[in-house]
């Protein structure tokens, strides 16, 4: 343990402003927000994931700030703990953010991250996407993990497998879908959230 | 193993809200009731973003006055309120300084309305110059700083048991990874309203509740007369010292 103890964390709280969501949060294939600009896109399979979130007798939860972070399309990050930071892809920044909307929509558009070997466990990780769930009501931020459906890695992964049940993990692997508001030329996946219930996502600890 | 910079241990439950909180109807039914899933720190967990400052504006430091809030894109007029200066460092557990994180910054006005349409119900007055939220960049040292006017207390709207909110400043801290990120809040010193707040109270461990609380700056610190400052340090989760096993 360090000698200082982490602040406590507490609920985002039912304001969070609406104004600090720019255009371009939930699309992680941009780096910037400024009107027409014309930053170079993140090289990879672009991909649409959306869903909504429920809470408990599958109320739709509208107003959950969800957040996504994940590896660029080769598996790297732009970050010093990652020893191969140098090979990230400059135009990708691997993080993005929604409100879900009325209807407890929530969606992204990023590319599709690559799997790697991971130097602290020397395990392999099969792409995903780490997710942030933070609203009123939740005093700590939720954290689960999507996966892509028919990826080998997943069998060797071991976030994947710290969840035993496979019925549960079921519950975090992307369907592929199609949406109305998706873009032309993304791969569309599925992935509704579920914070309480018979089938409720399965969640990490913090 | 060992050039790892960061490492991350799990949250002591004492130090940490509980999930359910007694008053507060809405984490009986959003809070998960299958347990949490132990899982192992990879990259992904241990890195995250460094550069949100070239997609989020991490320059409206100055919340007593919406930005572009005048006319001809000039800064509003100032809001209601007694001016506040808050100022403190983003620290590690080791007390290393967490440089270039943004702060998200945000409040009621100050008759205790926030600038939300959640709050549409609210009975009291919005200030058209308050914009309710700002972001600020830590500096080198891991130290941040603001300007405001001092949020209002308000009671907690369509509860069955009522209670007030005191004052308190909302957070949004990124720190150096995806363990670090944390949302907290900060509480006023002496506010007679904290000891009554179901959210402050919900932290088990007295230390920990004090950990929100900022504390008066004296007037002879500061850097403008025209200001009641309030120091914060926050320390995210994260260490560089010791192996954690995780």
């Amino acid at each position: 343990m360090g000698k200082f103890v982490p602040t406590p964390s507490c609920t985002v709280g039912p304001f969070f402003p609406a104004h600090y969501f720019g255009p371009n949060d939930n699309d992680l294939t941009v780096t910037s927000n400024a009107a027409g600009a014309s930053s170079k896109r993140a090289q990879g399979t672009k991909i649409y994931i959306a869903g909504t979130i429920y809470e408990a007798d599958r109320v739709p939860r509208w107003n959950s700030i969800v957040e996504f972070w994940q590896a660029d399309a080769s598996g790297h990050f732009a970050h010093p703990n990652d020893p191969e930071s140098s090979k990230a892809d400059p135009d990708f920044m691997g993080w993005g953010r929604r409100a879900s909307e009325d209807d407890g929509y929530y969606d992204f558009i990023t590319v599709k991250p690559g799997g790697y070997k991971d130097p602290l466990t020397g395990l392999v990780r099969a792409p995903h996407i780490n997710v942030s769930i933070m609203g009123s009501g939740l005093m700590r931020r939720l954290v689960t993990t999507f996966f892509f459906p028919d990826e080998p890695a997943n069998a060797g992964d071991p976030v994947f497998n710290a969840i035993p049940d496979a019925k549960v993990r079921e519950r975090i692997i992307l369907k592929p879908a199609k949406f109305p508001r998706a873009p032309a030329d993304a791969l569309c996946y599925r992935l509704d959230i579920v914070l309480q219930g018979e089938d409720e996502t399965p969640f990490f600890l913090d | 193993m060992d050039k790892l910079p960061n490492r991350f241990a799990p949250y002591d439950d004492r130090t940490q809200p509980a999930f359910k909180v007694e008053g507060y109807k809405e984490t009986i039914t959003r809070v998960p009731m299958q347990g949490f899933y132990k899982r192992p720190a990879t990259l992904t967990e241990v890195t995250g973003p460094l550069n949100l400052a070239r997609k989020l504006d991490a320059d409206l430091s100055d919340l007593s006055r919406a930005k572009g809030g005048g006319r001809d894109g000039k800064d509003g007029a100032r809001a209601m309120g007694q001016l506040i200066f808050v100022t403190g460092r983003l620290l590690d557990e080791d007390g290393s300084p967490v440089r270039n994180s943004i702060i998200e910054v945000w409040h009621a006005n100050s008759a205790g309305r926030y600038i939300h349409k959640m709050d549409a119900g609210s009975p009291f007055p919005e200030d058209p110059n308050f914009f309710g939220s700002g972001r600020c960049l830590t500096d080198h040292e891991g130290r941040y700083q603001y300007i405001s006017i001092k949020p209002g207390a308000y009671p907690v709207p369509n509860h069955p048991q009522r209670w007030w909110r005191p004052p308190h400043i909302h957070l949004s801290i990124f720190g150096s990874g995806f363990m670090s990120r944390l949302v907290t809040q900060m509480f006023f010193p002496g506010d007679p309203l904290n000891a009554q707040d179901r959210i402050l109270n919900s932290v088990p461990d007295p230390k920990g509740r004090e950990r929100m609380i900022s504390r008066p700056i004296p007037m002879m610190e500061l850097p403008r007369a025209d200001v009641v400052g309030f120091a914060h340090d926050i320390v995210v989760r994260g260490s560089r010292a010791t192996p954690m096993g995780i």
